[in-house]
């Protein structure tokens, strides 16, 4: 297409109608600085030509300028073939789109509203766009050709470009029966396949992903079944099992039956022997009883009989040696009288240590209450002086007659207030004065009195509001002033005067200064007493002169008491230590006496309880003695009782031994005929039955076993399973058999559908070749040979460069910005260039071009000129001096 | 003289793996076939079935079957003995054990290796008691003391395969060492009469009575033995009860009209219903023959109990390539031709079986494009 007029109205900045146009067939470039709409412009071209316009949502809203109510519209007349249309175009409230044709010089509408907007489309060959605004994938040829400002970059071209594309190189991909049938293999790939080559899922899942997933859950029931039918077989084992445990059971049961029935006979032969061996050894046992019971009391008489003879020689010896130690103990007991009489007298002398001790305790306390006696009379004697002294003061101070310092302060305001009333006054009233010449007289008519005033004298009258005088020889003066303050004034001083008097009257004199005198020698009085008061009060130490008098007497009266035992210290005071030197030496000898007397008497007292024992000693060992005798005669007299002779006791002794013999051998062959039996059998026995009876618990848990297996194996076998297993096996080789089959299918459709497309991709790579060239061949000329080769992509999008030097393709990330927006610019211009084959297409280039440098910039602008006389340009600038070298192009001012 | 009917490998139960919706009715044939037995057995006035192993495919068949078949044997008028074999051995919860086997006085199932003595024979049954030996099942069988015809049954493998396990070997002289008349056999699903050393046979698997899989030669028969008295030749008559053909056609295919030749042949064959075929081609494949293969597809799989056609082992033809010249120049006449060199040389049989499906699939899309 090729744009000859646009205008916008109320567009983001573009307030009110903005028109430009018409527009040169060539270069075109409209210039205006930052912010002031030329995107704008851009903007309302593209929308007004590739979005419906009733289109709504936030962008198409903030087309609409900030903070207005206003309507965003667009009108572009634009040439297409060999027509020239107009495109009117409202949107947001009142939305509306009219589409007219230039028809005899007129435009003449040929569509409205959404046909309008459908008609606009297919003459631009662009595509509708979705929900929302249209995208740059929608703009049919414009997406190559216009680069929106920051856009220049190509990412992506759309199937219908690329096919215009495909179509202006004159390359024809599969002719139209081709294409059907490859529309067919798409078609059918995309049956079982998704886009990216994976088998479709879900509800038009290809038969192959059932087929699988239904081979999985066969498998799965298989292994269960697999697993069912094995367990059937071990059960079948188990039961087999079983049953020969429990025969092996059994039989060692019957083995270990027998056993014990012989085990048993053998036991009652063994009790048997067991009870006859214990009879004999009982009567064994009797007979040696008797044997001994004889023998012994035969020992025993004789033993008594010596015992008795001994007995009665020991009595014998210990009565001699009685009487001695009873005499001994006597003399003993009058030795330790009379040194228990010794030790007494001894110890009475202790009391004289008592009375020394006491006679220096006294002269102590004398001593002490002397001292204290003494000191108190000193302090006596002090305390009478001060008391004296005080007594003077307190006289005086009796005398003096002065103001209390509060009455000073307040008789010292009253006469500042007197002083200020006096001048207040005299300051109120008037007065009148008189220095005469010569002597005269003057009467005062104010109060009629009469004054003289002499020459060099003053004579001054005052009054209230009016002084009035006489001057002989000269006539009357009057002086008169205001009337009224005077009077208050004078009240006031009076009243002062007359407090002032009521305070002074005790004094005498209302003199401040000789009231003062007198309060400061009143004061003076004062502080004489208080300092003779503290200095008896340090004296006194917190007593009072009474208690201080009262202790005084009383360690007086302590020491005529003492006086009164102790008569000599009156004359001649105790001297302490010589009284504490004749102590020491009166109980040092005293004390030695009494040691040696407690000695004597504890030594006394020792050796008679020592003759004291030994005679209760012996007399107790007669007493044993004694007493033992008497229990050997009763005891001999027991044993004696049968009266039977000695010759007669040993007779039956022998017999005795002899019939306690012969049990014993009887006994003797009873144990052995029972040694023979080994071991013993009860123990045997019940060990056996033990055994038995575990086995027979063995065979019954077999028993059990088996039983348990049996119902195992019947409910398994019940159950088929073998039946159930081939019908899972059966559809498994079914299904296996099916997805091989499908697999092929699937696999053969996979490969035709990746050929076709392999082939398709190499043949559209080849595609490019003439525009790679063109493309090529423009960037050397402005960027020189160093970037090499552009490549491009099947669908014409630039992918990488292939420079001089080197043989690998290298990344356009690789590029610096300045070198990125020349090479899009002119992979952009080599594709317009082959769109324009048949007519002249717009190109139009927002604000491209920022990071090129002027060398290179001229020679952009030279291949603009180049490819001006095919493509109509226009370049929307804010440094427009940037193109001025462009000498045919159009220059149009935005907003002017 | 006595005549008896022997048979074996009635396998019911089996598994028909790879019969897709066939499976089932060729299993319950097999339980049809049992009935025929009967009946022929009924018509030419036998005495006595005997029954050599592997009634049963498995001891956990479906109980439905054992009472099924307990149920059909007590039809018959003369006795009925079985010794189980190694699909069906005599373990705890074999089949063996399902009640039927006590309902009927006439029908016998042998647990034990005595000799059961009848009126005109003495049978020696060695019924197997487990999945594997090794051991001969006929070892200790001695008939040479008896006066009446001695038959005697087992199952298991005549010797003779090289490298073969062991399991129940029988050898080949087992007969003759036994003293037996006659040797009752199952387990090969074949009809296999053994000679002795004297020229004579008296050792036979009867095969199964119903054919199992395609290609079993000699199967689908039992046994019709006559033994005039101890000692004497036995008479064996093989007699047909087996109720389906299993065809397998394996042909070449070197011209476009050798499939319409096969489509005739099949149409050819009679009572389909009951008929099993697979058909293998190799050969040439021509695209232009895809309707005639789907064809024969169609009828394989319409008037047949079973069909399957494979073309696994075909190659496109090299001359058909007028096809690829129909397509538009450029990229599909590229990627037909990529794919044909494929399909020709692809590095595996894989690779050029998906090659030649995808020219298939080319070839069909273009003939839908052409409509
Ligand atoms: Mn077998």
């Amino acid at each position: 297409m090729i744009l000859k007029r646009i205008a916008v109205t109320n567009w983001r900045s573009l307030l009110g109608a903005v028109e430009l146009g018409p527009f040169s067939d060539g270069l075109n470039v409209i210039h205006a600085p930052n912010g002031t709409g030329k995107s704008s412009l851009f903007e309302a071209m593209r929308r007004g030509l590739f979005d419906v316009h009733h289109v709504k949502g936030n962008e198409i809203e903030s087309v609409r300028p900030w903070g207005r109510d206003l309507t965003p519209s667009v009108v572009i007349e634009f040439a297409e073939g060999s027509e020239t249309y107009r495109v009117e175009k409202t949107f947001l409230s009142g939305a509306s789109s009219k589409l007219s044709r230039l028809e005899d010089g007129k435009f003449q509408p040929i569509a409205d509203s959404r046909n309008a907007d459908t008609k606009i489309r297919e003459i631009l060959a662009a595509e509708a766009p979705g929900r929302g605004l249209s995208k740059q994938e929608h703009w049919g040829l414009a997406q190559v050709l216009w680069a929106p400002q920051g856009e220049l970059a190509i990412d992506k071209i759309s199937g219908s470009a690329n096919e215009r594309l495909r179509a202006a190189l004159g390359i024809q991909m599969s002719g139209e029966s081709g294409g059907q049938i490859e529309e067919q293999i798409e078609a059918r790939f995309l049956e079982y396949f998704t886009s990216k080559g994976g088998y479709k899922k879900g509800k038009f899942a290809a038969p192959i992903v059932n087929l699988q997933e239904r081979e999985v859950e066969i498998r799965s029931q298989l292994l269960e079944l697999r697993q069912k039918h094995q367990a059937f077989e071990e059960a079948a084992h188990s039961v087999d099992d079983a049953r020969h445990r429990r025969l092996q059971a059994r039989r060692e049961a019957d083995a270990t039956r027998e056993t014990v029935d012989e085990m048993r006979a053998s036991v009652e032969r063994f009790d048997k022997l067991k009870s006859e061996q214990s009879n004999k050894r009982e009567t064994e046992s009797l007979a040696k009883k008797r044997y001994d019971d004889f023998n012994n009391s035969f020992l025993q008489i004789k033993t008594l009989r010596e015992q008795i003879a001994s007995n009665e020689k020991t009595a014998a010896i210990l009565q001699d040696s009685e009487a001695g130690l009873e005499k001994e103990t006597k003399s003993a007991r009058e030795r330790l009288d009379k040194k228990r009489s010794e030790r007494e007298s001894a110890r009475n002398k202790r009391s004289s240590i008592s009375e020394a001790q006491k006679a220096i305790d006294r002269a102590r306390a004398y001593l002490d209450q002397q001292a204290l006696v003494d000191a108190h009379n000193k302090r006596i004697n002090k305390l009478d002086a001060i008391q004296k002294e005080l007594e003077v003061f307190k006289q005086k101070r009796t005398r003096c007659v002065a103001p209390e310092s509060k009455v000073l302060k307040k008789l010292r305001n009253l006469a500042a207030k007197r002083d200020a009333a006096k001048a207040a006054l005299s300051a109120s009233q008037i007065h009148l004065s008189i220095s005469p010449e010569n002597s005269i007289a003057v009467e005062d008519l104010t109060d009629s009195s009469k004054h003289s005033v002499g020459p060099e004298e003053t004579a001054s009258f005052s009054g209230d509001a009016l002084v009035e005088i006489h001057v002989n020889g000269f006539g009357a003066i009057r002086a008169s002033g205001p009337e009224g303050s005077a009077e208050k004034h004078r009240k006031t001083l009076e009243e002062a005067l007359g407090e002032i008097e009521k305070l002074c009257q005790p004094f005498g004199t209302d003199d401040l200064e000789r009231l003062q005198t007198l309060r400061d020698e009143a004061d003076a009085i004062e502080r004489s007493i208080e300092a003779l008061e503290e200095r008896m009060d340090t004296l006194l130490d917190r007593e009072s002169i009474e208690t201080l008098k009262q202790e005084h007497a009383e360690a007086k009266a302590r020491i005529a008491e003492i006086e009164k035992q102790y008569g000599d210290w009156k004359k001649e005071a105790p001297v302490l230590s010589k009284l504490q030197k004749d102590f020491e030496s009166l109980s040092l000898k005293i004390n030695d006496t009494i040691a040696e007397s407690e000695g004597a008497y504890e030594q006394a007292q020792i050796s008679l309880s020592a003759s004291e024992k030994n005679l209760n000693e012996g007399q107790a060992e007669l007493k044993v003695q004694q007493a033992g005798l008497d229990t050997a005669k009763k005891r001999i007299e027991e044993l004696l009782d049968g009266g039977l002779s000695d010759e007669a006791r040993e007779k039956a002794i022998s017999d005795a031994l002899m019939s306690w013999q012969a049990a014993k051998a009887a006994a003797d062959q009873a144990e052995a005929s029972l040694k023979e039996i080994p071991g013993d059998p009860h123990r045997d026995l019940k060990k056996l039955e033990k055994q038995r009876t575990a086995l027979e618990q063995t065979e019954a848990s077999a028993r059990d076993a088996e039983k348990t297996a049996e119902g195992q194996l019947q409910s398994l076998s019940a159950e088929g399973t073998y039946s159930k297993l081939i019908a899972a096996e059966e559809e498994l080789v079914e299904l296996e058999n099916r997805i091989a089959q499908e697999s092929i299918r699937m696999d053969a459709l996979k490969l035709l559908h990746g050929t076709v497309s392999e082939c398709r991709s190499r043949v559209i790579a080849s595609v490019s070749a003439p525009v790679e060239r063109s493309a090529s061949r423009m960037l050397s000329r402005v960027v020189g040979p160093r970037l090499g080769e552009l490549k491009l992509t099947g669908e014409f999008v630039p992918e990488a460069i292939t420079p001089e030097l080197s043989t690998d393709p290298v990344a356009l990330s690789n590029l610096s910005g300045g070198e990125l927006e020349q090479l899009f610019l002119i992979a952009r211009l080599a594709l317009a260039d082959v769109l324009a084959k048949d007519q002249r297409q717009l190109v139009v280039l927002d604000d491209v071009l920022n990071a090129t440098d002027s060398g290179r910039l001229a020679r952009l602008l030279s291949l603009l000129e180049e490819v001006s006389d095919r493509l109509q340009v226009i370049i929307l600038t804010c440094h427009p001096e940037r193109y001025r070298g462009l000498e045919q192009a159009t220059f149009v001012k935005l907003g002017i | 003289m006595i005549r008896f009917v022997h048979t074996a490998d009635w396998q019911i139960g089996m598994k028909a793996a790879g019969l897709g919706d066939a499976s089932q009715r060729v299993r319950d044939v097999r339980l049809d076939s049992v009935e025929r037995i009967v009946e022929l057995a009924r018509e030419r006035d036998i005495e006595l079935l005997l029954i050599t192993g592997d009634v049963f495919e498995d001891n956990a068949v479906d109980r439905s079957l054992v009472r099924k078949v307990g149920e059909t044997l007590s039809r018959f008028r003369g006795q009925v003995f079985i010794t189980p074999g190694n699909h069906d051995p005599l373990t705890p919860g074999s089949v063996w054990e399902h009640p039927v086997w006590e309902e009927n006085s006439h029908v016998h199932v042998l647990r034990d290796r005595r000799p059961i003595e009848l009126e005109n024979c003495v049978l020696y049954p060695c019924p197997l008691k487990e999945k594997y030996s090794t051991r001969n099942p006929l070892s200790s069988i001695d008939a040479s003391d008896t006066h009446k015809v001695a038959i005697g049954l087992a199952h298991g493998n005549v010797e003779g395969l090289p490298d073969a396990e062991p399991d129940y070997p029988i050898p080949v002289d087992a007969a003759q060492k036994a003293g037996l008349d006659f040797l009752a056999i199952g387990h090969w699903h074949s009809f296999s009469p053994y000679k002795g050393s004297d020229g004579i046979v008296r050792m036979a698997y009867s095969g199964t009575h119903e054919t199992t899989k395609f290609g079993e030669r000699d199967s689908g028969n039992v046994l019709l033995v006559k033994i005039a008295e101890r000692g004497a030749v036995p008479q064996i008559e093989s007699l047909r009860t087996g109720a389906l053909k299993w065809l397998t056609l394996d042909r070449s295919i070197a011209q476009a009209d050798d499939l319409a030749r096969l489509s005739s042949e099949l149409k050819a064959i009679e009572d389909p219903g009951n008929c099993l075929v697979r058909i293998r081609l190799d050969g040439l494949l021509f695209m232009s023959a895809r309707a005639e293969l789907e064809l024969l597809n169609e009828i394989l799989t319409t008037r047949f109990l079973y069909g399957f056609l494979s073309i696994e082992r075909m190659t496109p033809a090299p001359e058909d390539d007028s096809w690829i010249e129909e397509l538009p120049v450029g990229v599909l006449r590229e990627s037909a031709e990529t794919i044909r060199q494929q399909a020709f040389n692809g590095s595996d049989e894989q690779t050029r079986l998906v090659a030649t499906r995808a020219l298939l699939e080319l070839f069909e899309l273009k003939e839908k494009a052409a409509l």
